[in-house]
């Protein structure tokens, strides 16, 4: 009870944050899903259980700088499909779409970089502004129907990764199908996104200058989200929707922006990934990328917190670069699949820890404040009234 | 003497707070036995310890003398405790029939057998004179309708301990009379009823003892023939009370807001929600909508303040046709709303208290350039606020909405939508749930605000606020305006007429 | 007519394991709890079933081992939706986020269960089909009827309209139902009358993983001959059923109907002459289920009958 020192002073602070709670409760979750995924690999491979688990904690020290680097080459359009769902949660949408988003912008990404060499040293910007308007254009469409029609977004994103999908595979047979590997033709030299020094940090890594991108879009959404009169709007849709129509803001408008700029963001993750020099191309199967839904764990590890995204970002990156070495054991990169799923799981349920910390806090105050009782009574209901609206 | 219920020694806490403090009810056979005190006074604290629905962290519960341990609803309505809830459990989806029946159903191999439980439902409700239309969805049946049907509820399962918590904030004055003989007629037949209320009126005219909460704390258990309505309001809120409110008879000036032939459609029904409605407010005037609830209140403020699109008439506000105005345009040129649900409309909860004190200016000059927000201008306009109001809050400026009290953040509003300066001030409900102090200030804010010149449009289903506060009284019932009154020359069982839609006069404009 | 009779057919095989699914996920949320899980789910249910089969199949075939594998399907789901259930009810967390936790589990789950414990070491299991029963005696020599229902058929159709059946006479006609809706209308009503509302919702969650469990088992069996870790957001699709179907079982019927059909247009157009001869790229077919979903939610979303408490985590202590 010594409010006095300094130190409890600084920790009284930092407790009231909001982001400490945040970060207190994504620990947790992180800490429960390793340890659950610990238990399965000792059930499942009790020889190799220990070996193969501290691999996949090593991730990015694996292979010295070559692995260090490909932490951050991975991380990349996690980060930007993560952005895509966090921003989108903070205007109350669920943005699972992020995975047709993104195919999308990367189809039209490469179809740039194979077709249009003659732009030169802009080339690789052009494909970067072309596939944001692309993955706007797919985010927008379930934000139309939910603002206008009151489809629900998840189900009607969900539908446009299976269209985005379909319709990609068959625009690569058009265009851009390299016949013998069944995938899109390579992309020209100058659609390559430059170095931009990066590689001589990490030589051997496929790290390239997205990732700076990708920061600057960190950087660029937390303004936006943080010090904007739009980000002020977007943030009361999402918690209150009635306030929001009452304070005289668009909710239509809003909805349909954020669902644009969430599918912008997944879109540029496409062209990150594929115009990122490191060999890749887009398989002509029947299957969703894999970003997108990554994405959707960075995006609730991060507590869809620009920042938090960031570094999100990069832990489930490691972890997936750790998973890839596992296979130095007998085990299956889809281990990591199963552990970020837990994660969520219990930062799902550890939305609790945060909600206590935060009950805690009331407390705290109570006893400082000397507010009539008869108030306080109100403070209780009043918690309780307004939890979902 | 014989109690039939007794709640001993009592205490209930919550986090921050102890909601109960060291209270003792006793409840005798067969007396109605009121239980009075402020929102927010520990009443139904109590009553859901009493219902199972909290545990207390000390004392004891005794039914007919015998210790019992209510751990949940149902174990409370085994032991024959009923309760009418302020806010009625009624599932709108279902019949009558199936709400009072729900919990307690009749079954056969499993498969449900209403017939029975028809016969006992129809012959309660002669024997009591409680009628109800079983068929009928909840959704379609009046408020008072409803409220007989939580009564039912409780009859059905043969409770022999009632509790009416609130039961006449939603009635009009007539029916606030039958209620009281449906209780002195419970009591009679050999049920045991306690009552919650605020109003000393109604205690004075059915309870036989009253029990007075104040904060937390018990404070005595009296006869009602041998206390005054002064006594009880002082024991009910610490100091003297002035019921009234201080007004200067001011002449109102012109007009300053204008509603012609208002006009509201109904989706699927041929009833309108609002019909034809056409009233004006003047400068130095608070008039005052008055009805029961549901018969078009929502709906019309929804329609002044832009919230929801109407199918005919005109708004004028200082002669400018405002019809097809923007809500940010009404917001922004002298319109301000106070609206019925704080939480639903008013805050965003999970905004600082200055994010919410700027919810309608954010995007003028002195909040933002460039669409960046100047948070140091947000702050300090924020601060300026908290004093001039006397917000009180943990962390002032940055406080999270959520955490603070109902009065404080109906401070919020009050201050943001004062603050606007504006033309006409639309108040819905501005005290609901409020203790008598922070009414007391509202009131006083609304009167200052009528005595500055601006117009006053006050919706409200408390009576007594009615008749203290307004100069000028509109009656609505299904929509329609059907009466304008005086309220220095109406008495209340002549507004309550009019509210029943028993009485109604041509209302124009 | 031997053609149509073959779409019709195969419209079954697609629409039974919808509707099971659908009328799952109307328990779950009737009850209260939004289940976006249900392709989780799923395809926890396949994994179990199939599994089963292909390791009971050398010992054993036909209708019993079916069965039998309906059983250990509908068990893995029960199981799996437990973890939904707790988080949402007793957790009070946010359901989507939780059932999309399960959506993203599952998968990864059995494919790395399948190559930790098949001899072969590889993802997918396999099974042989003994399930196909090509003629009914009797009822399969109704003209018409017969040809549709009972020829070329699998038990599981008979079982999913059986399921139809008892869903509607549970949810309308029993005491449970009417407990089970009161919960996902208005829980504090049907709390303040003595109903547990934290046992209805997890029962309401453990029929729609018993349900949903089956429903990926029914759609393996008859449209391939091994399990590959997925259902292809079958498990969404259901979802869209269930809202297109306003939480009504008759309802839910015809709308599982047209999706399937809308399905049977996408797997077997190449089997339709009229369909291959307008030379429409595969793509497209493919993509028909998943834009007639979004056109058909465009259109009825508006009036939507959801029940007033789904997604709402239930809190006793607010009144």
């Amino acid at each position: 009870m010594n409010n006095q020192n300094p130190i409890n002073q600084f920790l009284d602070r930092l407790s009231r944050k909001k982001g400490t709670a945040s970060l207190i409760s994504s620990l947790t979750a992180i800490g429960i899903g390793l340890v659950i995924g610990l238990i399965i690999l000792l059930i499942t491979n009790p020889e190799e259980s220990i070996a193969g688990f501290f691999t996949m904690l090593s991730g990015g020290f694996n292979d010295g700088t070559r692995s260090f680097g490909n932490v951050f080459y991975i991380a990349t359009p996690i980060i930007m499909t993560g952005l895509a769902v966090g921003f989108a949660f903070k205007t109350g949408l669920f943005n699972i779409g992020a995975s047709g988003q993104f195919i999308v912008g990367a189809y039209v990404a490469v179809l740039i970089g194979v077709k249009l060499p003659v732009l030169g040293g802009f080339q690789w910007v052009v494909g970067i502004f072309a596939a944001m308007i692309a993955g706007a254009i797919w985010g927008a469409i379930p934000g139309l129907l939910k603002a206008f029609l009151n489809v629900h977004e998840v189900i009607a994103s969900i539908m446009m990764n299976y269209i985005g999908m379909f319709m990609v595979n068959y625009l690569i047979k058009q265009t851009v199908l390299n016949v013998y590997t069944n995938r899109s033709l390579p992309v020209a030299v100058t659609a390559n996104i430059p170095k931009m020094g990066l590689t001589t940090i990490f030589p051997g890594s496929s790290i390239n200058g997205g990732l700076l991108i990708a920061i600057l879009f960190v950087i660029l959404m937390y303004i936006i989200l943080e010090k904007t009169t739009f980000g002020y709007e977007l943030k009361a849709c999402g918690h209150n929707r009635f306030a929001a129509k009452y304070a005289g803001i668009n909710e239509t408008r809003s909805i349909v922006l954020s669902m644009a700029i969430a599918g912008m963001l997944a879109g540029v993750g496409g062209a990150l990934f594929y115009l990122s020099g490191a060999g890749v191309y887009i398989e002509v199967v029947d299957v969703m990328a894999a970003q997108g839904f990554t994405g959707i764990s960075v995006s609730l590890l991060g507590m869809s917190n620009p920042i938090g995204i960031l570094f999100s970002g990069i832990f489930i990156a490691w972890l997936q670069i750790g998973g890839f070495y596992m296979q130095r054991y007998s085990f299956v990169p889809e281990f990591i699949q199963i552990i970020t799923a837990i994660i969520i799981y219990c930062s799902a349920a550890s939305l609790l820890i945060r909600n206590y910390m935060e009950l805690k806090q009331l407390k705290k105050d109570e006893k400082l404040s000397n507010i009539a009782q008869s108030d306080t009574a109100d403070i209780v209901n009043g918690k309780k009234e307004g939890g979902k609206n | 003497m014989d109690y039939i219920i007794e709640m001993l020694n009592i205490r209930k806490e919550f986090p921050g707070i102890v909601a109960n403090d060291d209270i003792t009810l006793q409840i005798r056979k067969t007396e109605i036995h009121a239980l009075l005190g402020e929102n927010g006074a520990g009443k139904s604290t109590l009553m859901s310890v009493l219902f199972g629905l909290y545990k207390p962290e000390a004392g004891s519960i005794k039914l007919r003398g015998k210790e019992v341990n209510i751990s949940d609803p149902k174990t409370a309505s085994r032991l024959g405790i009923g309760m009418v809830h302020q806010h009625f459990k009624l599932v709108e989806d279902f019949t009558v029939l199936e709400n009072i029946t729900l919990g307690a159903e009749t079954v056969k191999n499993g498969f449900l057998k209403m017939d029975e439980a028809r016969k006992k439902v129809m012959a309660l409700s002669n024997r009591y004179k409680l009628y109800i239309d079983p068929d009928a969805k909840v959704s379609s049946i009046t408020v008072g309708m409803q409220q007989r049907v939580e009564i039912l509820k409780m009859l059905y399962r043969d409770n022999e301990i009632l509790i009416f918590d609130e039961p006449t904030a939603v009635l009009t004055p007539q029916e606030i009379d039958e209620l009281m003989g449906i209780m002195r007629e419970l009591s009679k037949e050999g049920k045991s009823l306690i009552f919650i209320t605020h109003k000393l009126e109604e205690i004075k005219k059915v309870a036989d003892r009253v029990t007075v909460l104040r904060r937390g704390k018990g404070i005595g258990t009296y006869n009602v023939k041998d206390v005054t309505k002064e006594f009880l309001s002082e024991m009910m809120v610490g100091r003297k009370v002035q019921f009234t409110v201080d007004k200067k008879d001011i002449p109102p000036k012109e007009v300053i807001f204008e509603v012609k032939n208002l006009s509201m459609k109904t989706k699927g029904t041929t009833r309108n929600a609002l019909n034809n409605i056409s009233f004006k407010v003047r400068k130095n005037e608070i008039v005052c909508i008055a009805g029961i609830d549901g018969n078009g209140q929502s709906e019309l403020v929804y329609a002044l303040t832009g919230l929801k699109h109407f199918d005919e008439g005109h708004i004028l506000v200082n002669g400018e046709d405002w019809t097809k105005k923007s809500i940010r345009y009404r917001n922004s040129h002298g319109m301000s709303h106070i609206p019925e649900d704080r939480h639903k409309y008013g805050l965003v909860l999970e905004y600082s208290m200055a994010y919410n004190l700027i919810l309608q200016s954010y995007f003028m000059e002195r909040f933002q350039k460039y669409s960046f927000l100047k948070k140091k201008n947000i702050y300090s306009y924020s601060d300026s606020l908290i004093g001039k109001f006397d917000i009180r809050s943990g962390q002032g400026s940055q406080t999270v909405t959520r955490s603070m009290s109902g009065g404080n953040q109906q401070k919020v509003i009050l201050a943001r939508e004062i603050d606007k300066n504006p033309s006409i001030m639309i108040a819905v409900q501005p005290a609901r749930g409020l203790d008598v102090g922070a009414t007391e200030f509202i009131h006083k804010q609304l009167v200052a605000q009528r005595d500055a010149g601006k117009g006053v449009l006050l919706i409200s289903l408390e009576l007594e606020e009615v008749m203290n506060l307004s100069d000028r009284i509109l009656v609505i019932y299904e929509g329609e305006l059907v009466g304008e009154l005086d309220p220095k020359k109406v008495t209340i069982q002549e507004l309550g007429l009019y509210m029943a839609g028993a009485k109604r006069d041509e209302v124009k404009a | 007519m031997e053609m149509l009779y073959l779409l019709l057919r195969q419209t079954m095989f697609f629409s039974i394991p919808l509707l099971i699914v659908a009328l799952g996920g109307m328990f779950s949320e009737r009850s209260g709890v939004t289940n976006i899980a249900l392709e989780g789910i799923m395809v926890m249910g396949g994994f179990a079933g199939i599994y089963f089969i292909n390791q009971l199949q050398s010992g054993m075939s036909g209708q019993l081992l079916l069965l039998l594998a309906i059983v250990i399907a509908v068990a893995g789901g029960v199981i799996f939706s437990l973890l939904h259930g707790y988080a949402s009810i007793n957790l009070k967390a946010d359901q989507v986020i939780s059932g999309t936790a399960l959506n993203m589990f599952a998968p990864a789950f059995v494919i790395y269960l399948a190559r930790m414990i098949q001899p072969s070491g590889i993802a997918n299991v396999s099974f042989k089909n003994t399930f196909l029963i090509s003629k009914v005696p009797v009822l399969g020599d109704i003209p018409v009827i017969g040809d549709i229902f009972f020829k070329n058929t699998y038990i599981t159709t008979f079982v999913g309209f059986f399921i139809l059946i008892v869903s509607a006479v549970v949810l309308y006609k029993t005491r449970f139902g009417m407990r089970l809706r009161a919960c996902g209308e208005h829980p504090q009503a049907a709390d303040s009358v003595g109903i547990n509302v934290y046992k209805m919702r997890y029962i309401g969650v453990m029929i729609s993983g018993a349900l949903a469990g089956l429903g990926g088992l029914v759609l393996t069996i008859p449209i391939s001959t091994e399990f590959k870790g997925a259902v292809n957001g079958y498990g969404f699709l259901a979802l869209a059923v269930l809202i297109f179907g306003q939480w009504k079982p008759m309802r839910i019927l015809w709308a599982s109907l047209f999706f399937g059909f809308m399905q049977t247009i996408s797997a077997a157009y190449s089997a339709i002459p009229f369909l291959l001869n307008l030379n429409i790229p595969s793509e497209f077919f493919k993509m028909t289920p998943y834009i007639a979903t979004l056109i058909v939610l465009a259109f009825s979303s508006k009036s939507s009958k959801a029940p007033k408490a789904v997604g709402q985590p239930y809190d006793q202590g607010a009144r």
